[in-house]
């Protein structure tokens, strides 16, 4: 009976949306300008500034926001923010952003962004969240693994020493890359991390199975 | 008593009158006395010397005359009459040339509405030496007399063969005999000072050794009379470098390392330009933009090698990481800034490939299938594709191998974009009823290259 189907696809009707510049997410590059990265692994194109002064950037599969001093900046437009850089977690469209200067937790949704009454101590280095959990790294949890930086990943942790990239999965299985003076990592897109290492900005492609480093153009002496 | 008149009119002019001349010395101000010594000249030389008018008053004085009477002498100045005003300077060349031996002089005459200054210039023409130039190198009368030197490799010096003769009937006597100036220098020669018998020759050889790429100037001093030396130096060519690439075939989408070496070390320090270039097989586009150095992201690195060395470094570091972009054709580096010895142009190329897929997905919509599809197309002839929708055994879900042809979009698509051949393509297929059973897409995506298949499980 499934044989004879339940189902009819239009043969003829099938409508293809558009055909664009394949997105990789975005990075804030060595002048605090927020440039778009587009193309393909090891096809990178870097587009032009879309915003200055920005600190901070992260981008989820679903939305992008950057950081200046007072301003959390969206595709939507921008709204007041505490002062200083920030560190965003995401969950779909919502995220949950730490600002360090003020050590003040917001959650940002809808386009707004409201605070919340939560208090760590400590440097944070990253947060993920879960379908019904937030996950903090914090420098003191890492102390044993590195004094670099760290990025939650959903199913995983991407962290630097001094000489290496390590994407640790779910299950402690590691892939490493040697990459020396990382100094922060962001989610850069959906299957990206950006990585800057002095003026050089590289992109890990973590999605499984497909685990690669590569060189951004630009932004390097 | 007339004599004592003659002095006291003629002496302090500076100190008393409003208009007062001056001997420049560079930009220092030397009063002028009843007297203007020029010197020794040789015959049919010219010498010149700068003189100043100053106003020293508070009203402008209008010269009226202005003149430097005697044989041999002449003045350069504005057309007269012409105002000084007050604390204001005019400055003229006094010039003098002649071609007998003699004692010469002139009356240098400044007549104003304020004042009037005299003085008397004096000249003494000499027989000089002459100077006669061999090849390579050649000289020229001037002024000034000049000896060009052409243009020499570093390191290795350049030697000028040189004559002095005295053309008098009596002995000279050369107390001035001087080569000045970085990289030239009296290679053979007798030292000051010297005889030259009436009539006889001396040789003599000056070098010239520069030890960088570049102009230079100095000045041979004979007596009276300065030459100019000049000379250019140019770099050895460097030994054709050698641009080598990491290992593996060349491929569109690729991070490549190059890296660049002597076959033998460099003669000297060198550095020079290492660029790339495009060029596609498609005539779709023009090229691909995505093909370049990712250090800057531009297609002109610097590179320099130390002398004694046959290790390049590219921008700074000892290799340099390009892209292939996503366009098959050939990418052609090149060296500019520099010469070398033999073309070390490289030229790789790309070849076409199939339809490359990075990342596809398959999601469910109520009425809808959707296929993602992000990749790129090297030989920009994408677009006819088949898509075959599988139940959860693998067999196809009727009607089967559905066809689609987006060669237009995609063409119109690269066309607009020039940034190579990526793209993300979405496809979705209405359909009716429980798509619960359909469990995955078979995709074949064609280009000029070949088909791709694939198959993508719904999500």
């Amino acid at each position: 009976m499934k044989r004879i189907l339940p189902v009819f696809i239009a043969v003829c009707a099938w409508s293809q949306s558009g055909i664009e510049v394949p997105s990789v997410g975005m990075i804030v590059d060595a002048a605090g300008n927020l440039r778009t990265v587009q193309g393909v692994a090891g096809n990178f194109l870097l587009g032009p500034a879309m915003a200055s002064g920005v600190l901070s950037a992260a981008c989820s599969e679903q939305l992008c926001l950057a950081k200046t001093n007072s301003k959390i900046l969206s595709a939507t437009g921008e709204v007041d923010a505490p002062p200083g850089p920030a560190v965003f977690g995401w969950h779909g469209e919502t995220a949950v952003i730490f600002f360090p200067e003020s050590r003040a937790f917001a959650r940002w949704s809808d386009n707004t962004l409201q605070p919340f009454d939560w208090t760590v101590e400590g440097e944070v280095l990253s947060i993920h969240l879960g379908d019904d959990s937030i996950e903090i790294a914090l420098r003191t949890d890492w102390a044993a693994e590195t004094d670099g930086a760290v990025l939650l990943l959903p199913k995983g942790v991407l962290f630097a020493t001094q000489e290496e990239l390590i994407l640790r999965r779910a299950g402690r299985s590691e892939l490493r890359f040697e990459l020396a003076g990382a100094e922060a990592i962001t989610p850069m897109g959906p299957n990206y991390s950006a990585i800057r290492a002095g003026a050089a900005i590289y992109a890990l492609r973590t999605e499984p199975g497909h685990e690669q480093l590569f060189l951004l153009p630009g932004g390097s002496p | 008593m007339k004599g004592i008149l003659i002095l006291t009119l003629l002496l302090p002019f500076a100190a008393h009158a409003q208009l007062a001349l001056y001997l420049m010395n560079g930009s220092t101000e030397i009063p002028v006395g009843p007297a203007l010594n020029m010197g020794q000249v040789a015959a049919g030389d010219t010498v010149s010397m700068r003189i100043r008018i100053r106003n020293t008053g508070a009203s402008t004085a209008n010269i009226t005359r202005y003149s430097a009477d005697g044989a041999g002498f002449s003045i350069d100045r504005p057309s007269l009459p012409f105002p000084v005003g007050p604390g204001s300077v005019q400055d003229a060349l006094l010039n003098f040339s002649a071609s007998n031996p003699a004692i010469y002089s002139a009356s240098l005459q400044v007549t104003s509405s304020v004042n009037s200054l005299s003085t008397i210039a004096v000249a003494t023409v000499v027989i000089g030496p002459v100077l006669t130039v061999f090849p390579a190198c050649t000289g020229s009368d001037g002024p000034p007399p000049a000896i060009d030197f052409g243009r020499a490799q570093t390191g290795q010096p350049r030697l000028c063969n040189l004559y002095l003769r005295n053309p008098s009937a009596q002995e000279m006597t050369i107390s001035t005999f001087q080569v000045a100036g970085a990289a030239f220098q009296l290679s053979s020669g007798p030292k000051p000072p010297f005889k030259i018998a009436a009539g006889e020759t001396m040789a003599f050889v000056v070098g010239f050794s520069p030890n960088a790429a570049g102009s230079y100037t100095g000045a041979l001093a004979i007596e009276t009379r300065t030459y100019v030396l000049n000379g250019a130096a140019f770099d050895p060519p460097l030994p054709k470098p050698l641009l080598e690439f990491d290992s593996g075939s060349f491929q569109s989408s690729q991070q490549r390392r190059l890296t660049m070496r002597l076959a033998t070390a460099a003669p000297a320090k060198a550095s020079g330009f290492v660029n790339l270039a495009f060029l596609p097989d498609t005539t779709l586009v023009t090229d691909d933009s995505a093909v370049v150095f990712l250090a800057t992201g531009t297609r002109t690195l610097p590179f320099s090698v130390a002398a004694g060395s046959t290790q390049i470094t590219i921008g700074g570091q000892t290799s340099a990481m390009f892209q292939t972009g996503t366009s098959s054709g050939r990418i052609r580096f090149t060296i500019s800034g520099i010469s070398t010895d033999g073309d070390p142009t490289t030229v790789l190329t790309i070849p076409a490939s199939l339809l490359s897929l990075d990342t596809t997905t398959a999601t469910r919509r109520t009425g809808n299938l959707d296929i993602q599809a992000i990749g790129f197309d090297n030989t920009y002839s994408a677009g006819a594709m088949v898509f075959t929708f599988l139940d959860t055994s693998g067999q196809a879900v009727p009607p089967g191998a559905i066809l689609a042809d987006f060669t237009q979009a995609f063409r119109a698509f690269f066309s607009k974009t020039q940034t190579g051949s990526t793209f993300q393509v979405r496809v979705s297929f209405p359909v009716t009823g429980d798509t619960s059973g359909i469990a995955a897409v078979e995709m074949k995506l064609s280009n000029g290259a070949g088909t791709t298949t694939t198959r993508v499980a719904f999500q």
